[in-house]
């Protein structure tokens, strides 16, 4: 069964059939050659369960929440002013995609967003000054994974919602990891900078009062995150009902600004609802294949798979994450995490792992898998921002990104605390 | 047709903006009572409600807008007929499935209405003042990608393979993100 | 025979102790060989909790065992199953659940399509506060979580003010105050360390008793042979009913003294939350509001004359009667 999903998985996706189309057409699949149920029966009321969440109404705010910062100009002054800050060190601009996508991402609870947002002020820049459009394309799409990873993040709030882990301390967690891969971002641009100055393009520095005033662009972004992040702190909202919160906050800083206005509204609000029904057919496709696995008995047919191979748990953990990565290529990554998390938890859990740190170690995974072909949407986002240029660049300039991803991924196997620590701290 | 249809889905998906701004506004509401320690009380319940509302209603704007996620590393490869194929092939397998959900949503609703369901919370919401709506966007669902699978198989027959492109191709002409 | 089967939370004790045995070992066993069964659980299918009993209904797994508070969407009279504070005790709590057995037999009939094999019982469902409370009388003005609509409308009529907060929330909630109290079993909350952030324990089952309603498709259970059906009848009160009942009592005592500290505490360490007695008093007016607003308002959404054999079934065995 594990290879007939395989399989049929990528045969389906490489038609072109949408992905949500793919995972029911999965399920149905497995309904009629798998088991000896009727499972079918149920898809209504599996399509009826995974769209009745209060906590998923998060992922339609957080992506509103994106949409009015783009559309009221307060991504572009943000991003101007951390060019201002960090376009001097080797590799220039890049760092500036970089520094924005963490900013945004503080703000943002999806990697698409974050990467759409960086991608559309970013890319107008890259031809104006000569930059290699691989390198710089690549950090867009491999900054904008740390949407899912700093807080608030909508994969976070399905992980937690998933497994029944506490939702603010998978964000606790997430935090240190989040800003950890964001200088190994930089330092890694800096090394290839320094080895091949020619992907760089112009370094740049800017006279200090410049700088100094560039940091007032900063504050709505400092703000929103403070509101959103200290509202779930301080006990006021749930992470669902802070996206809300940020939603008004999103709102108010465009209001300052002067970008509120019908037209603004209407774009946004379609383009909300427009991605939101994207992500939730495969959201409500993966939970009907989920369903249709369980019943058909595959957590049975991992875990006597994994039993056979009589692994520590350190070796166990290491076929997960590469695990990950091989799925990760092909596999939507909300839909991997949802498909995956009932089987694979349980038994990392069983190997005396913690709940909260495999929450994290899961997505620097998924981050990864947002940038490796064929299927990484970031890739897709940043090249749809492009317009020129062939999607094989975005690519191999997301490699370097993608190794330092990996790195992150051992390093919180050898140094769990990388993630607990805050969690254990403010406990 | 197309524009006709995409006019429409467009104030659909309007519609549905505005819920769920209202949505935000009712959470926002009940957090800002909570501080002066009341509270309007089933907000959760209520976002349910309207997640499941927005995702039914929504995805007919989705499709017409090319938003629905595909992988195009093989159909790529094609000229303009071969990507048609594709197209229409992707369409019609979408059709179906979609037809598919609607039909197996229906025995949800009928039992609410057999039963007179009722929401087990405190509001007692009764469930086919929720779901009846509900349904009735899958429904909308089916018959929009129906009627997008006989116009594209119809520029098929006419032999106009480069307009299936605008209307069922891969990508959205324009950006999601302006 | 081929049975598929679908079992309560797979992390609870009731489904790793005695459903996972029984029905993994002790009925395949029993039979000979001839009953095979494939176990799952819902939340490993990821079943919406109130999917569980209407897809056991339309065929698509043989067996299924739930909460059956989960189920009063589309069976309000269910919830006649369930009533907090009646039954003090596991054994009072089982007289209750023995007195209901016909009704709850005929619910699943006719709303589930099913034949109902067992009920068995998840821990009490108690009270932990972050607050100074002596009496049930002082959850008046507090902010309290429960689960099931019967227990949230008893809160309201005792003057406590109902929060939805979902399991894995309510220690972040307690600690901030955006509530006072939470209802749970004892043991969950022990192993979930709510006793790190509230106080005070009062372990009288507010939340009643969560009763988990094990019940097999009825036209599966038509097809079977006569002897299959008298097996399974037979097999699932000792090999299941029987142990999970008898070690409901023992488990409340240790989980209260494994809170508390009061008495011992096997299988973990003891906690020091401070115990409250409820007072005869306290009760009395409990079972007053019980009697004269919240099951009335039950026997209303109920209709039919449901009212009239709960009155005659589980009321006289627990000795109240609807108003
Ligand atoms: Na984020
Ligand atoms: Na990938």
């Amino acid at each position: 069964m594990i290879t007939y999903v395989g399989v049929t998985l990528l045969g389906l996706l490489a038609l072109s059939i949408p992905v949500g189309v793919v995972l029911f057409l999965l399920g149905f699949g497995i309904d009629i050659f798998f088991s000896n149920f009727p499972l079918i029966r149920g898809l209504g009321n599996m399509v009826w369960s995974a769209s009745n969440s209060a906590t998923l109404i998060a992922i339609p705010f957080f992506v509103l929440l994106g949409e009015i910062l783009v559309r009221s100009g307060v991504a572009e002054r943000t991003y101007a002013a951390l060019d201002r800050w960090v376009s001097w060190l080797p590799g220039g601009l890049v760092h500036a995609n970089i520094a924005t996508a963490t900013m945004f991402s503080a703000t943002s609870g999806s990697s698409v967003a974050t990467a759409a947002t960086v991608a559309t002020v970013a890319m107008p820049q890259a031809e104006k000054l000569g930059y290699d459009p691989k390198l710089f394309s690549g950090a867009i799409a491999a900054g904008g994974t740390l949407g899912i990873m700093i807080p608030p993040s909508i994969n976070l709030i399905v992980y937690g919602f998933l497994t029944q882990s506490s939702i603010p301390q998978l964000f606790l967690a997430g935090l240190i990891p989040g800003l950890a891969l964001a200088l190994m971002f930089m330092l890694i641009t800096v090394i290839i900078c320094v080895i091949r100055p020619d992907l760089g393009g112009m370094r740049r520095t800017f006279p200090f009062p410049q700088m100094m005033r560039a940091l007032v662009d900063l504050v709505p972004i400092v703000l929103l995150f403070g509101l959103i992040v200290g509202s779930i702190y301080r006990g006021w909202a749930t992470p669902t009902e802070a996206a809300a919160v940020g939603v008004a906050g999103a709102f108010l800083i465009a209001f300052v600004f002067g970008g509120v206005s019908w037209d603004m509204l209407t774009q946004s609000l379609t383009g909300t609802v427009k991605i939101t029904s994207m992500i939730m057919l495969i959201v409500i496709g993966a939970s009907f294949l989920n369903f249709t696995l369980a019943s058909a008995g595959l957590g049975r047919e991992l875990t006597t798979f994994m039993e056979g191979l009589g692994l520590s748990p350190l070796g166990f953990i290491l076929v997960v994450v590469a695990m990950y990565i091989v799925l990760g290529f092909f596999i939507e990554t909300l839909s991997l995490m949802v498909v995956t998390i009932p089987i694979i938890v349980p038994m990392v859990l069983v190997q005396g792992y913690d709940v909260i740190w495999f929450g994290i170690l899961m997505i620097v995974l998924i981050e990864m898998a947002l940038i490796t072909p064929p299927v990484g949407l970031n890739l897709y986002v940043v090249q749809g921002a492009r317009k020129s240029g062939s999607l094989n660049e975005v690519m191999l300039g997301a490699i370097p990104y993608c190794l330092t991803m990996l790195l992150m991924a051992f390093l919180l196997i050898a140094f769990p605390n990388i993630a607990l620590f805050l969690p254990h701290a403010l406990q | 047709m197309i524009e006709r249809l995409r006019a429409i889905n467009k104030g659909v998906a309007l519609m549905v903006g505005f819920g769920l701004l209202a949505c935000a506004a009712f959470v926002l509401t009940d957090i800002i009572m909570r501080r002066f320690g009341t509270s309007l009380g089933g907000t959760e319940e209520i976002a349910g409600y309207a997640m499941a509302l927005a995702t039914s209603w929504g995805m007919s704007y989705t499709l017409l807008e090319l938003g629905h996620v595909r992988i195009d590393i093989l159909r790529t490869r094609f000229q303009t007929f071969g990507k048609a194929v594709f197209d229409v092939f992707s369409i019609c397998v979408m059709s179906g499935v979609v037809i598919t959900i609607a039909i197996k949503a229906w025995p949800v609703v009928e039992r609410s209405l057999v039963n007179g369901s009722r929401a087990n919370t405190p509001l007692q919401t009764p469930l086919i003042w929720v779901q009846l709506p509900w349904f009735a966007g899958w429904v909308w669902f089916a018959i929009m990608s129906t009627l997008l699978s006989f116009a594209a198989i119809s520029l098929v027959f006419k032999r106009r393979y480069g307009e299936t492109e605008a209307i069922v191709g891969a990508f959205a002409e324009q950006d999601t993100l302006k | 025979e081929d049975l598929s089967v679908v079992g309560s939370w797979s992390s609870l004790p009731l489904h790793n102790a005695y459903e996972a045995p029984f029905w993994t070992e002790t009925l395949p066993a029993a039979s000979g060989g001839t009953i095979n069964v494939e176990l799952t659980t819902h939340n490993q299918m990821s079943l919406g909790l109130g999917d569980i009993y209407p897809l056991l209904g339309q065929g698509v797994y043989d067996v299924a065992m739930t909460v059956g508070d989960y189920a009063v969407s589309d069976a309000p009279e269910l919830e006649g199953l369930d009533v907090p504070l009646l039954a003090l005790t596991a054994d009072d709590a089982r007289a209750m659940v023995d007195a209901a057995r016909p009704m709850v037999a005929d619910i699943f009939r006719d709303r589930f399509n099913s034949h109902v094999l067992a009920i068995a019982p998840y821990p009490p469902q108690v009270v932990f506060c972050n607050a100074d409370i002596a009496s049930l009388a002082d959850l008046e003005g507090l902010k309290v979580r429960a689960s099931g609509r019967m227990t949230a409308l008893l809160l309201e009529a005792l003057g406590a003010e109902g929060v939805n907060v979902s399991f894995s929330e309510v220690p972040g909630a307690l600690q901030k105050g955006v509530v006072d109290c939470a209802v749970t079993g004892a043991g969950s909350g022990y192993s979930a360390g709510w006793w790190e952030v509230s106080t005070h324990l009062l372990p009288i089952p507010l939340g009643g008793w969560d009763p988990v309603v094990t019940a097999i498709n009825l036209d599966k259970w038509n097809s079977m042979s006569a002897d299959d059906q008298a097996l399974i009848t037979s097999e699932i009160v000792t090999g299941f009913e029987d142990p999970a009942w008898a070690s409901a009592q023992g488990a409340l005592v240790n989980d209260v003294a494994c809170l508390t500290g009061n008495g011992e505490c096997v299988g973990g360490e003891a906690r020091a939350m401070t115990l409250v007695e409820v007072s005869e008093e306290d009760f009395t007016r409990a079972r007053t509001i019980l009697t004269s607003e919240v099951l009335p308002d039950w026997a209303e959404r109920a209709g039919g004359d449901w009212a009239t054999r709960w009155n005659e079934s589980v009321g006289t065995a627990v000795g109240v009667s609807i108003e």
